[in-house]
């Protein structure tokens, strides 16, 4: 199983179907910047979003959007700091700000959020 | 005191609203024009339904509004559009409104995409008077590349500048200024001048009629800032090292922002050497103005798009929403005009600073500013819609024009909804992280408490006793 730092690495892509996005490496999501909400509550699985740990990857999935493509733009990604699953939550330096981007046939861009970026945690 | 203008502004929203089906029984020769121009006062009713969908929509609704607004603004402006041709038969009025239109949107889309080509970063130590140097060099800028884009190029430097103690009133404090009161001097800083411009004011009205209510508004928000971020400096700030430069990015998008300039002038009314294209609904000011959207899209560094994330999104919502209240605002304008000729004497500049005023900061300014432009040009038996008379207007009532302009560009800041830049900011610092105040929250605690005395002063010096 790929960690993060892999993924980010060797540019190896997620998945997205609708409203579920699937991250390729398993991890804790912390904070998710989704159109203009800030989301932070994962307990609902009705409102926000919630995620779920899979034994190969991470999936999430945004209740009140039916595709992701009619809010997220060539640009304007998703945003979200996340913790590998095993590192420990509570280091900081464990936690890894990204930005996700809709790609072609389902593919989902990951790149680490660049310092131009705006992403306060 | 407080008495007389409450029955004053209860009057004169009464008048605004009323539902007056006898026009047959006024007499003379404007009111017999008026039995066969003037539209059904129940024409007004769908520029109050998408005023208010636009003012509750983002925040009690927002999945339905974000999904449906675009049909909704279409199907509420075919209303008057359909009436004017069916029934009234004048089609000239909708075609100059469709120039404006055009025009409007020609303009804030330019701003809007060649300032998101821009790309600042501020590597300097966040102290509040680095801080009031950035707001009033942000409130200068906004008349010169509008609130809009002032707001676009400046909201990511301030808040990574202040990135190690930022709090929502910095945003705040930004919004207030950049995005709402130092657009108060020019047709480009703020929508409903351009609007005002558009209609016949001339470019340079605002400047020399406004400069001296702006300079003493601008120092006060920046003194109550300054006591704000004074307060909120941290006591032991960690050593940080900067190297206080400023990293600029996307320069060639300056050169799109002065050509958008340059074209504002290029109109026949301006320059009579400019080629009028008419009966074409646009001029050559509109091509270069979309020539200036295609092109610095096109040519704009990808990167710096990324870094603003930026998205078309926010000027889509412009153009479609202004469709609807473009064309539902026209039935408005005329009955407000006509209304006006009979009530005005009762009305003073006062009364008109706080009426504007009270309405931009619920609902978007740009119609409320041309509504209380078209009421008091109707005291003097004029029409907000042919262009001689409005600039006949600005010469013989600069106190009136002065009122309206100030209370629809500085009462913008009210709340998130006053103004365009407003929501847009918001949403910007909510996309980096930062949790923003409700809209009742911004309202109660910050708007109200610091703006309201401001610009009660702002009455009291300008405005109380005159008109």
């Amino acid at each position: 199983m790929a960690t993060i730092k892999e993924i980010l690495g060797n540019g190896a892509y997620g998945l997205y179907f609708g409203n579920r996005v699937l991250l390729p490496f398993r991890c804790h999501v912390l904070k998710v910047i989704f159109e203009n909400e800030i989301i932070t509550d994962f307990s609902s699985s009705q409102k926000g979003a919630c995620y779920k740990i899979q034994k190969d990857f991470t999936e999430l999935y945004f209740h009140e959007v039916d595709d992701l493509e009619e809010v997220v733009s060539e640009y304007k990604g998703i945003k979200m700091v996340v913790v590998q699953e095993g590192n420990d939550i509570f280091d900081f330096n464990n936690h890894e700000k990204l930005n996700i981007l809709l790609d072609e046939n389902h593919k989902l861009k990951i790149e680490k959020v660049e310092d131009d970026i705006l992403f306060f945690e | 005191m407080l008495k007389k203008i409450s029955v004053k502004l209860i009057s004169f929203f009464l008048f605004l609203t009323a539902s007056n089906p006898v026009w047959a029984e006024a007499s003379g020769e404007k009111v017999e024009k008026a039995v066969h121009a003037l539209p059904s006062p129940y024409m007004v009713i769908p520029f109050v339904v998408i005023l208010l969908m636009i003012a509750t929509g983002p925040l009690f609704y927002h999945r339905f509004w974000e999904r449906h607004y675009p049909k909704i603004s279409i199907l509420l402006g075919l209303i008057p559009v359909i009436y004017y041709i069916a029934v009234l038969k004048n089609t000239h009025i909708l075609m100059h409104t469709l120039a404006e239109y055009i025009s409007f949107i020609a303009l804030l889309g330019s701003l809007f995409v060649a300032s998101g080509g821009i790309l600042i970063n501020i590597n300097h130590r966040s102290t509040p008077l680095v801080n009031v140097i950035l707001l009033l060099f942000g409130a200068v800028l906004s008349n010169i590349i509008g609130t809009t884009g002032a707001s676009m190029v400046l909201i990511r430097p301030y808040i990574k500048l202040n990135r190690h103690r930022i709090h929502p009133y910095h945003v705040i404090f930004f919004i207030f200024l950049i995005s709402n009161i130092g657009g108060a001097l020019t047709p480009i800083g703020d929508p409903p001048l351009f609007l005002g411009f558009l209609k016949g004011i001339d470019f340079f009205w605002f400047l020399e009629h406004n400069w001296f209510i702006w300079l003493p508004t601008v120092l006060l928000v920046l003194a109550v800032f300054y006591a704000f971020d004074v307060r909120n400096m941290p006591k032991d700030e960690p050593l940080r090292e900067y190297d206080s430069t400023i990293e600029f990015k996307g320069g060639k998008n300056i050169v799109y922002l002065v050509v958008i300039l340059i074209s504002v002038f290029l109109d026949p009314a301006v320059f009579s050497w400019v080629p009028s294209l008419a009966p074409l609904p646009f001029g050559i000011r509109e091509i270069i103005m979309f020539g200036v959207i295609y092109l610095s899209y096109k040519n704009a560094d990808k990167e710096i798009l990324k870094a603003n994330e930026f998205d078309f999104e926010p000027i889509r919502e412009v153009a479609y929403l202004f469709v609807g209240i473009f064309a539902t605002m026209i039935p408005a304008l005329q009955l407000i005009a006509y209304e006006a000729h009979t009530y005005g004497n009762e009305l003073n500049a006062g009364v008109f600073y706080w009426a504007t005023g009270a309405l931009s900061g619920f609902l978007d300014n740009t119609p409320t500013f041309v509504n209380f432009l078209s009421a008091a040009m109707g005291k003097w038996g004029l029409d907000v819609t042919i262009p001689a008379q409005v600039h006949q207007f600005q010469v013989l009532d600069p106190l009136y024009l002065r009122a309206i302009s100030i209370g629809a560009v500085f009462f913008g800041a009210m709340t998130y909804i006053g103004n365009g830049p407003n929501f847009m900011v918001k949403s910007i610092t909510e996309r980096s992280g930062i949790k923003m105040p409700s809209f009742f929250t911004y309202l109660i605690k910050y708007a109200i408490p610091i703006l309201i005395p401001i610009f009660t002063i702002v009455w009291l010096v300008f405005f109380f006793g005159r008109g």
